[in-house]
């Protein structure tokens, strides 16, 4: 919302140092957004008078024009429309520097000849002076502006702040809101603006006293009208285009733009009938029938239902109540009679009617964040007081004043004095806090040691309770005044019960692993979200309100991402990379998986040492790096029963891919990526992935560490090698020797895999060297020959391998 | 008293290692390999004289020179590898200045890195971490936490929704609901996770971004305590010479509801274009637990009190990395990540 300074001081003493009154709004909860700093007008900006216009004789859009200054008369050569002579404008002396002020760039005014045509200065239109954006033709001032005086002696600079009112605040959406607020903050007086109304002739009186008719009261608890006849529609005075300009609003005519300064100075909105618009000269305040129709003041036809307000004459909706006027019933330069309308509507229904026919206004703004029920009054006399200044005619009603009988008023509250105190952790004292609600306007009354009553006035609709007391207290007080107490730290509850630890853990060694932590959007199209053909459509959680279709589906999984990131990289030529994401992602089949888990995806690809250089420089990750990685990963993890398997998955390549095991069960697979993954990505390099279920992982149960006595003997070594059946894994061999249990075996290790026509086909050669050592004593030859000879045996015989 | 030839062969073990260890060149090498193993060399010449060894002795004389022999061939050959890799670069001396072999360095995402930052700093203050699911009822996202029917962040443009009404939740706040359903105060917990809103991505929004809630229920919590949590939070995260400021704001949730700022770490206040002049940044919203709140989980707003405290994670690592745009968080280039 926007605040001008000048018209701001009209109500109080405000700071004269803008910054000093931006903290003070900032730290009693008024954020400000911005502040627009009025241009200062220069002092060779003088008032001056056009005395005589000629046509220019070489240029149809120039004029030559003979200008008093006050002091002398000057020729001055001017482009504008509207210098005609007897106009009073702003003329840049000779000499004065001006600003443009978006483009920054500075003009100094200089004799000069316009198409040989000597000119003394320029008139100036608004814009030119930054104090409006009207650029149609030169400024006309006030008729009687002192010639020769500067421009700033009737023009002051003014000060805009942009302020963020929070929902919970409707009383500050106005000048007099904020100054009001200002006034409690600072302690300064309020002064309300002057009105004046004369009495009404009580026969004329009469005749509109029943002209209201309200019937739905919950929905309009207060209605009050008024009617000025005889008035004359025209241009606003130069004030009131100032002030209404200064906030941004567009000048009208006297009538609307009184009604919009209202608005915008005590926050209450008004609206204005041409009474001979309205048919029986009735006002009835009622809901649409279902299929009525109206057209509004912008032109649009709006089909109403039953739950929208509006406001009727004795035959068709003039207006939609509270959110705009219609298009036929508003005031129009013809316009002679009018009745002002000042209102109070019920917040749900204008919110609801305003987002169903999706027309937003100042007026609904207010409305459906509640105003001041006593305000209505208020209101509707000032509009009176200032119509009958600017407009003329002759005010014939009272106020018509059609109000909900059972209007429920809010309830005091019982304010203990120790509680605000607990609750702010200060020692501020009774009589400094009833002081803070004085100021506030509320009413304090039964003040005793402990406690008091506050009623609260009509305008402050949030507060309703002692905690919504203890922030006024807060704020008034000034949050800044709150000591911090020494931190309190108290332990109320175990690390173990800490739901990040293992989650923390996990992506701490995956990073002592050498990966880069990535992270992707959780939301994907249909096609990449079903793309590792493990997820049907079905088994998608959909989100109803998408941003679009790319974003339309929870991730049901890390794989689609992970792949993105792998892409993009590669097509910034970033082709060596070891990353990975943990993540939740969702699934709508519940047979499947939990709606969320945890999923955590490895990613391998490119050189391993681009840093070096020769030979080394070409070494490229492949499967047995990602299975390292992953071993070692789930060493760190000193977890049981781990182990590989073979498997096909349409993720990865055929024969490049195998599942992982840890505590017995499956926690994931990995593999080179699919051809058809990545088809299009500009690489040499095979890229290897792994998915991870994380939330499994993370469930086992690790290993206990106890520590193992180490051997002070020496070790023993023996080798074995055989001829065995490509069909005989690695595991299976190694499975079969440590079964066998040869007497004080430490270690096998496999050093040698070979395979040549010699050895025949389907056949390869395996080499394993064995290291026998025992606890207690230094072994002798024989003992581990012995081993040795009886594991060699058992390995032909039980693995039908050929011994070599 | 063991046989003669085993004395010389341990001599001729600790000469031939002494030599080899000083070995410089090939030569130096081959030269021990000729006193050992060439044709008049000391072990063809020991070998010969195993035929007078006693049999009784045979065995223990043979294994004394059948390791030795092995061991002398593994310095030998050890001694060579070691002296080829040094010659490979022209002169005796490497170059130093050539790249090295990395050790490949993980680094966390700088969300993560800002998020196991306050986790700790809070966890060193007595918090500990609770979390709660993205997706989740209107009840727990917004009515547990006094939020008016007709407040605008329940509007689906803004708020994601789900077919059977559920939503994805648009804060951590939730949490606290889910908390303190299920455990009895003093309650004590951080929840950072993942939160969505319904934003079109720009430099500075996203459709889902992170955010630490913080908690605490006790007897005699004020707004004091919220405070001085804060303020030693801004001091561990960014340094002992920031500043603390609240502003009074509103949230459905709390009363009183503050905003809180802390002082520019770029100008240490003086105002700078990073916090806009005015000497402060904007970081996120807390205040005491709204009665209603304490009442909709069941908790007499007479006997406990507390504060609730929140903040955006990218908003922090935005202001501690001087990151320009939010969408650079979510595009994992590498040389992005690797600077962190
Ligand atoms: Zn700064």
């Amino acid at each position: 919302m926007k605040i001008s300074y000048n018209w701001l001081s009209q109500y109080t003493d405000i700071p004269e140092n803008i910054r000093e009154l931006a903290d003070k709004l900032t730290m009693a909860g008024i954020e400000v957004e911005a502040i627009e700093a009025g241009k200062i007008i220069p002092d060779g900006i003088i008032i001056a008078e056009i005395l005589e216009r000629k046509p220019h004789p070489d240029a149809d859009k120039l004029s030559v024009c003979r200008v008093n200054t006050g002091s002398e008369e000057l020729q001055i050569v001017c482009g504008a429309p509207n210098c005609d002579a007897g106009v009073k404008a702003p003329l840049a002396t000779l000499g004065t520097v001006l600003e443009d002020d978006e483009t920054g760039k500075k003009i100094t005014i200089k004799k000069a000849k316009l198409r040989g045509v000597e000119s003394s200065g320029m008139l100036c239109s608004a814009r030119e002076l930054g104090i409006q954006d009207d650029h149609s033709g030169i400024m006309h001032l006030p008729k009687d502006a002192s010639v020769g005086a500067p421009l700033n002696s009737i023009i002051k600079s003014d000060t805009v702040f942009d302020l963020e009112i929070t929902p919970n605040r409707p009383d500050l959406l106005s000048h007099w809101g904020i100054a009001r607020d200002i006034s409690a903050l600072m302690g300064t007086t309020l002064r309300f603006p002057d009105i004046k109304i004369p009495a009404v002739l009580k026969a004329e009186a009469a005749k509109y006293k029943d002209s209201v008719e309200v019937l739905n009261k919950g929905l309009c608890p207060r209605y009050t009208a008024r009617i000025v006849k005889g008035i004359k529609v025209k241009e606003s005075p130069e004030w009131l285009k100032e002030r209404i300009q200064s906030i941004g609003l567009r000048p009208i005519n006297n009538i609307v733009d009184i009604t919009n300064f209202i608005l915008m100075e005590l926050g209450h909105p008004l609206h204005a009938f041409d009474l001979a618009e309205l048919k029986g000269q009735k006002i009835i305040v009622r809901t649409a029938s279902d299929g009525e129709t109206m057209m509004t003041l912008d032109g649009k036809t709006h089909k109403l239902k039953s739950s929208h307000l509006v406001i009727a004459d004795a035959e068709k909706p003039v207006a939609l109540a509270g959110i705009m006027g219609g298009e036929h019933s508003g005031v129009t330069d013809k316009t002679v009679d009018i009745l002002i309308e000042s209102a109070v509507f019920f917040p749900p229904n204008i919110r609801a009617s305003s987002r169903e026919l999706g027309i937003s206004s100042d007026s609904s703004y207010r409305f459906e964040r509640g105003v001041d029920f006593e305000m209505a009054e208020a209101a509707s006399n000032r509009a009176v007081s200032l119509i009958l200044e600017l407009a003329g005619g002759e005010i014939v009603s009272d106020l018509i004043d059609v109000k909900a009988p059972e209007r429920e008023m809010p309830a005091p509250i019982n304010c203990r004095f120790s509680s605000i105190r607990k609750l702010l952790g200060t020692e501020i004292d009774n009589q400094e806090i009833v002081e803070i609600f004085k100021r506030l306007g509320l009413e304090v009354s039964e003040i005793n040691e402990n406690s008091c009553r506050v009623d609260v006035p009509s305008y402050r609709l949030d507060i309703e309770r002692e905690a919504d007391l203890g922030e006024e207290v807060a704020r008034i007080y000034g949050l800044d005044k709150i000591p911090a107490l020494p931190v309190n730290a108290k332990m109320v509850s175990s690390l173990a019960e800490d739901a990040y630890l293992k989650l923390e853990t996990a992506k701490n060694e995956l990073i002592s692993l050498g990966l880069c932590e990535c992270m992707n959007y959780s939301m994907s199209d249909e096609k990449s979200a079903v793309c590792d053909g493990k997820f049907t459509k079905e088994d998608l959680v959909e989100l109803k309100n998408p941003i679009s279709s790319d974003f339309a589906y929870m991730r049901p999984s890390l794989f689609s991402g992970i792949l993105d990131t792998v892409r993009r990289n590669i097509s910034r030529k970033n082709l060596d990379l070891e990353l990975f994401e943990t993540g939740v992602v969702f699934c709508a089949n519940k047979n499947l998986y939990p709606e969320e888990r945890r999923e955590c995806c490895i990613v391998l690809s490119g050189r391993k040492h681009p840093e070096r250089f020769s030979s080394e420089k070409n070494e490229t990750y492949d499967f047995f790096d990602m299975k390292g990685l992953l071993e070692k990963w789930l060493e760190h993890r000193r977890l049981e029963n781990t182990g590989f398997r073979k498997a096909d998955d349409p993720r990865f390549e055929k024969g490049s891919c195998a599942e992982i095991i840890a505590g017995g069960k499956y926690i994931g697979s990995f593999g080179m990526l699919a051809g058809n993954f990545t088809r299009g990505m500009r690489t040499q390099y095979p890229v290897y992935l792994a998915v991870i279920q994380l939330d499994v992982l993370l469930g086992l149960k690790d290993r206990n560490i106890l520590y193992e006595p180490l051997s002070m003997f020496p070790s023993v070594a023996r080798d074995v090698a055989f001829v065995a059946d490509e069909s005989l894994s690695h595991d299976k061999i190694v499975e079969f020797i440590m079964r066998s249990k040869p007497e004080n075996l430490e270690k096998v290790e496999l050093f040698d895999i070979f395979r040549d026509e010699n050895i025949g086909k389907n056949k390869k050669s395996m080499a394993y060297s064995l290291t026998f050592r025992n606890s207690a004593r230094t072994l002798t030859d024989e003992e581990v020959n012995k081993a040795h000879e009886k594991l060699r045996s058992q390995l032909a015989s039980g693995l039908s391998v050929d011994l070599r | 008293m063991p046989n003669p030839i085993i004395e010389k062969i341990s001599s001729a073990l600790e000469i031939s290692r002494q030599k080899l260890r000083e070995a410089k060149t090939e030569n130096d090498i081959e030269a021990v390999r000729v006193d050992l193993f060439g044709r008049k060399g000391l072990m063809p010449a020991l070998s010969k004289e195993m035929s007078a060894v006693p049999s009784e002795e045979k065995r223990e004389v043979g294994n004394a020179l059948n390791n030795a022999k092995n061991e002398i061939q593994t310095l030998i050959d050890e001694a060579k590898a070691a002296i080829s890799s040094v010659s490979s670069s022209a002169s005796d001396e490497i170059d130093v200045t050539l790249p090295g072999r990395t050790w490949k360095l993980g680094k966390k995402h700088p969300v993560t890195m800002v998020i196991d930052d306050c986790v700790s700093i809070f966890r060193r203050m007595g918090f500990i971490v609770a979390e709660g699911p993205e997706i989740e009822t209107v009840y727990h996202n917004f009515d547990a936490l006094n939020t008016p029917p007709e407040h605008p962040s329940r509007d689906p443009q803004d708020t994601f929704y789900f077919p059977d009404g559920r939503l994805l939740r648009t804060q951590t706040s939730p949490v606290q609901i889910r908390v303190m359903e299920s455990r009895k105060p003093p309650i004590r917990i951080v929840a950072p996770g993942r939160v969505y809103r319904r934003d079109t991505p720009d430099a500075t929004h996203g459709m889902n971004f992170h955010q630490i809630e913080g908690l605490y229920v006790d007897r005699n919590v004020s707004l004091s305590d919220l405070k001085s949590i804060l303020l030693a939070f801004a001091h561990e995260m960014l340094g002992p010479s920031v500043g603390v400021r609240l502003r009074p704001h509103f949230f459905p949730f709390t009363e009183p509801s503050v905003e809180y700022d802390f002082s520019c770490i770029m100008c240490g206040g003086k105002g700078c274009r990073v916090c806009k002049n005015s000497g402060w940044l904007e970081i996120s919203g807390a205040g005491m637990v709204d009665p209603n709140v304490f009442k909709t989980v069941g908790l007499d707003p007479e006997t406990w009190s507390g504060y609730a405290f929140g903040m955006g994670i990218e908003r922090i690592a935005m202001i501690r990395y001087r990151i320009n745009d939010i969408r650079l968080l979510f595009e994992n280039d590498v040389r992005f990540l690797k600077q962190f």
